[in-house]
């Protein structure tokens, strides 16, 4: 045991062994060169994206959390918009295929209790206004 | 008044929203410690440069990822020791020994007097012989054993830091250091005094 004592105390002598004086704030020095060569080295895009990254996220957050969100983000904007624009009609007088403007004429005023219940967006403007069969698809 | 010194966690938060010169501050905290740590490991004053610009590199690029969960001591430390002993296996056999200074303040140090009251009685031949005697004797442990050597004998690092900075058991740091001191008992004979 006294040994490895013995052992201990040489090796404590090796704090002695330093670098020459001002070493580290000349390494300092290089360090702050060598990462600013390595800034101008990077592509631009990369640059900006890093900035973006830095500026829209707190530093805490996890990755896969921030890649959670974002992905919620485009979903939710993709739910929102894509149904719109599929329901719209066209300026050309082309029918949507969802709108019941068109449908034959022989359908009885009664039909209206058979109306979808989940109404969607432009068949609920035509149905309690004008009869079926006369409404036109010009008259959104 | 003068400002209280920012902690090491304020810097850290610091550099992760962008502020370089708050990394600059730990790179000028830490460089002397984490020198330590990788001369003692390399014996080459030239790599351990190297290794410690790379280190500090590597650091900034991902202290992102760092979420506190460790001291950034200990965070820092890991990265040392994994990229030197990477270095290492590369280098393997290729040694290149260059000592630093030693200064002057270990000829009054007790246990170099006894260590070398034995042998010459010239303090500096006992100096250089005793320095070249000591990182000789490092060399020859596994780059393991002389990790836990370093942070143990020299940097002075508790057990329970060293297992957290290799990720291994306690247990496995003791036996690590009970072995490697061992193995220096037989390679520094002639300066253990009996």
């Amino acid at each position: 045991m006294e040994s490895n004592e013995s052992v201990s105390r040489l090796l404590r002598l090796k704090r002695y062994e330093q670098p020459p004086p001002g070493y580290f704030e000349e390494f300092l020095s290089e360090f702050q060169c060598r990462q600013r060569a390595e800034v101008i080295q990077r592509p631009l895009w990369a640059i900006t994206w890093d900035r973006i990254a830095r500026f829209l996220t707190p530093p805490t957050l996890p990755r896969l959390a921030m890649g959670a969100s974002f992905a919620a983000v485009i979903l939710g904007a993709t739910l929102m918009l894509v149904p719109e624009t599929r329901l719209q009609p066209t300026s050309t007088g082309e029918q949507s295929p969802f709108s019941l403007a068109g449908a034959a004429p022989s359908l009885p005023a009664a039909t209206e209790s058979l109306r979808p219940e989940k109404p969607m967006s432009s068949v609920q403007y035509v149905l309690p206004a004008h009869p079926v069969g006369y409404a036109s698809s010009r008259s959104f | 008044m003068e400002t209280p010194e920012p902690s090491d966690q304020e810097l850290v938060a610091r550099t992760q929203a962008g502020d370089a010169t708050a990394y600059d501050e730990l790179v000028r905290r830490f460089s002397p410690r984490l020198y330590g740590l990788v001369y003692n490991m390399t014996s080459s004053h030239e790599d351990t440069h190297d290794l410690l610009q790379e280190i500090f590199a590597k650091g900034y690029r991902s202290i992102k990822s760092f979420q506190g969960k460790s001291s950034f001591h200990t965070w820092m430390h890991t990265i040392s020791v994994n990229m030197t002993i990477n270095f290492l296996k590369k280098r393997n056999r290729r040694r290149t020994m260059s000592l630093d200074d030693i200064d002057n303040g270990v000829l009054n140090d007790p246990d170099f007097i006894e260590a070398t009251s034995a042998t010459d009685p010239s303090n500096e031949a006992n100096l250089s012989e005793l320095q070249k005697k000591l990182n000789e004797s490092l060399m020859k442990l596994s780059h393991d054993h002389r990790a836990v050597v370093t942070m143990f004998d020299i940097q002075g690092i508790p057990h329970a830091e060293i297992a957290k900075i290799l990720k291994v058991s306690e247990g496995t740091v003791r036996s690590r250091l009970f072995y490697a001191h061992k193995q220096l008992q037989n390679l520094l004979r002639e300066f253990i005094n009996p």
